[in-house]
């Protein structure tokens, strides 16, 4: 069992590796990161210049602390590499693993994980220098049982992404061409409606219960609530599961759809 | 079959093989394209027709055929990456397709045209995740590793970034990278390709000596002839999912040969009608004059040559293995129905 987990840390080593072999790539990336992260919230800084505005039902220090913790979760939970996965199925790479003792699904987990974890460091000293900076008010949760169900809701939204980034890198096996424009479609997708560009509640009732019944706000907007303290346990247990629910559909989703493709890829014999 | 034990003496066994793939044609042009996004014009295509053979443990052989005979798609089923149509097949007493952890174990595949190493990375960082992957024991790792290393002469690549390396640098390190785990059964396609002569020599080389110390089993195809000659006694001669000859390669050529070569050094230049007239010119480079006879006639046209030319030196030569295959390929040859080994 422990001899079985090597591979994948190895896998995770090397990943780590892979993202610092090209050094002006990585240097763009981090900036480009960065400038998001300011960008969103001087807007939201500007909306709430004067301190006793209210809006949709936050005020300026709840918001900035939303963006404060957006840029953790969102570190954690939308970055992945699991887009490479098209092209080692486009170009037939896939192949060589196929032809090893490897599950190709927990090898790109491992990917993902290590492109996580340095996104993560990289996002503690972001955050770190907008706080220096701009010397938001930061809110710390203090009720463990909270912090508890904030780590397994971002650990669910972990697994979402990383599901459904997969079943749509599928596409790859049937249209070749397709993954960088399905792949970019999701992340905008995700980044408007998942709660990165605003609090998801300051929409109309009517929108924000439609969007409750897709996976998007379990993805950062829903942690983020409950590391705040905004919701009351019970409504947070129940996010939690519906986050869980949605993690079992996409297992079953991505088992048949590739499965569904790896048959399809094995035919054309590439 | 019990999975897992040798209960023949065969590593591999091919029985009836039959493999259909299920082509999508794109017409050409703006409205074919078009047309063919919803009607797509769907055709099965046969690869493997029935084919069998069976590998001994230790054996090196060499698939031989042009492109799209069935070469890859063969090696292909046998590693588990493609299912079979219909057929029998078992490799090391496993199931290919079930592609169960302990049957991976004993394989590699070295696809000459894929590479496996990261390309982003110095090779010796792949080598690691491989034997992190095969569960190679330390120890065990570092000799081979040693090993393979010194004899592929690779010890100053393997720090350096995989991308800036050359065609034959890499593909050395792939095959350490394959034999790393001292897989039983190795699948090379085409390994060869792409490579310089020198490098071919030096991949060939090694494959030969790998093959001879550690008796793995190694199916390897080429459409190199260099390869084959080299390296296999036995071949298997592949053409449109047939198999055309399987045996050795010696009695390829003994059989089907139809011609010889004459090569006759000339003292002085001589009339062009009068070679013409002996057989066909393969080659006029004075003083070298190639000509090629009908095997059977080929003493009276050595004499007749020797008569009426000023000839220096003289020497029969058997027809080149490539021309053997090629008029097999053409269908010249009639099919030599399949032998069980």
């Amino acid at each position: 069992m422990i001899s079985n987990m090597g591979k994948y840390l190895q896998v995770f080593k090397i990943s780590l590796g892979q993202e610092f072999a090209y050094r002006a790539n990585f240097i763009l990336w981090r900036l480009r990161n960065l400038l998001q992260i300011f960008l969103i919230f001087f807007l939201w800084d500007a909306v709430f210049s004067d301190p006793d505005t209210q809006l949709f039902g936050y005020d300026r220090s709840k918001i900035l602390t939303y963006v404060f913790v957006l840029i953790f979760v969102k570190a954690l939970v939308l970055s992945s590499r699991v887009t490479d996965a098209a092209g080692e199925v486009s170009r037939g790479d896939l192949s060589n693993y196929l032809v090893k003792p490897v599950s190709y699904f927990k090898y790109w987990f491992s990917r993902d994980v290590s492109s996580k974890l340095l996104n993560l460091v990289f996002a503690a000293g972001e955050a770190l220098l907008l706080f220096i900076l701009l010397k938001p008010a930061f809110f710390v949760q203090t009720n463990l049982l909270l912090v508890f169900f904030f780590v397994v809701s971002t650990v669910l939204a972990i697994l979402i992404v990383f599901l459904v980034m997969f079943i749509t890198n599928s596409i790859t096996f049937w249209i070749p061409e397709s993954a960088w424009g399905v792949h970019f479609v999701l992340m905008v997708l995700l980044e408007i409606l998942s709660g990165v560009l605003f609090p998801l509640d300051i929409l109309p009732d009517k929108l924000f219960s439609l969007l409750s019944y897709t996976p998007f706000p379990y993805l950062v907007f829903f942690p983020i609530q409950v590391y705040l303290g905004n919701f009351p346990l019970p409504v947070v247990m129940k996010g939690v599961f519906i986050s869980f629910v949605w993690v079992v559909i996409f297992t079953y989703l991505l088992k048949k759809v590739w499965g569904k493709g790896l048959k399809a890829y094995q035919s054309y014999g590439r | 079959m019990k999975q897992g034990t040798a209960s023949d003496e065969k590593s591999i066994i091919v029985e009836h093989l039959i493999k259909n793939f299920e082509v999508t044609k794109k017409r050409g042009g703006l409205a074919g394209s078009i047309t063919s996004l919803f009607k797509p014009d769907k055709k099965i295509v046969t690869a493997l027709k029935k084919i069998s053979f069976s590998v001994s443990p230790g054996e090196l052989v060499g698939f031989i055929g042009p492109n799209g005979a069935g070469k890859t798609t063969t090696l292909k089923v046998l590693s588990g990456l493609l299912y079979p149509t219909a057929g029998f097949i078992q490799v090391l007493g496993y199931d290919p397709w079930e592609r169960k952890p302990d049957f991976l174990k004993k394989i590699s595949f070295v696809m000459g045209q894929k590479n496996q190493l990261w390309w982003d990375l110095p090779a010796i960082d792949t080598f690691e995740l491989n034997r992190e992957i095969y569960e190679i024991p330390v120890k065990k790792y570092k000799e081979i590793l040693t090993e393979l290393t010194r004899v592929l002469e690779a010890g100053k690549l393997l720090d350096v970034q995989v991308r800036k390396l050359s065609l034959g640098q890499r593909m050395r390190l792939e095959l350490i990278s394959s034999l790393l785990h001292e897989p039983e059964v190795l699948f090379l396609d085409e390994p060869t390709i792409g490579l310089d002569v020198v490098a071919q020599q030096k991949v060939r080389d090694f494959i030969f000596q790998y093959n001879k110390s550690r008796k793995a089993t190694i199916l390897l195809t080429s459409h190199n002839m260099g390869d084959l000659i080299d390296l296999a006694k036995r071949v298997i001669v592949i053409d449109k999912g047939k198999i055309l000859f399987d045996g050795n390669l010696r009695e390829l050529v003994v059989k089907f040969a139809k011609t010889k070569l004459i090569k006759a050094n000339l003292s002085e230049e001589a009339d062009l009608k009068l070679i013409e007239n002996i057989g066909e010119v393969k080659k006029i480079s004075f003083p070298q004059v190639v000509v090629s006879v009908p095997r059977e006639a080929t003493a009276i046209a050595a004499a007749e040559l020797l008569q009426n030319l000023p000839v220096d030196d003289l020497t029969i030569e058997e027809e080149p293995i490539e021309e053997t295959i090629r008029r097999l390929f053409k269908g010249e040859i009639e099919l030599l129905k399949n032998k069980k080994s």
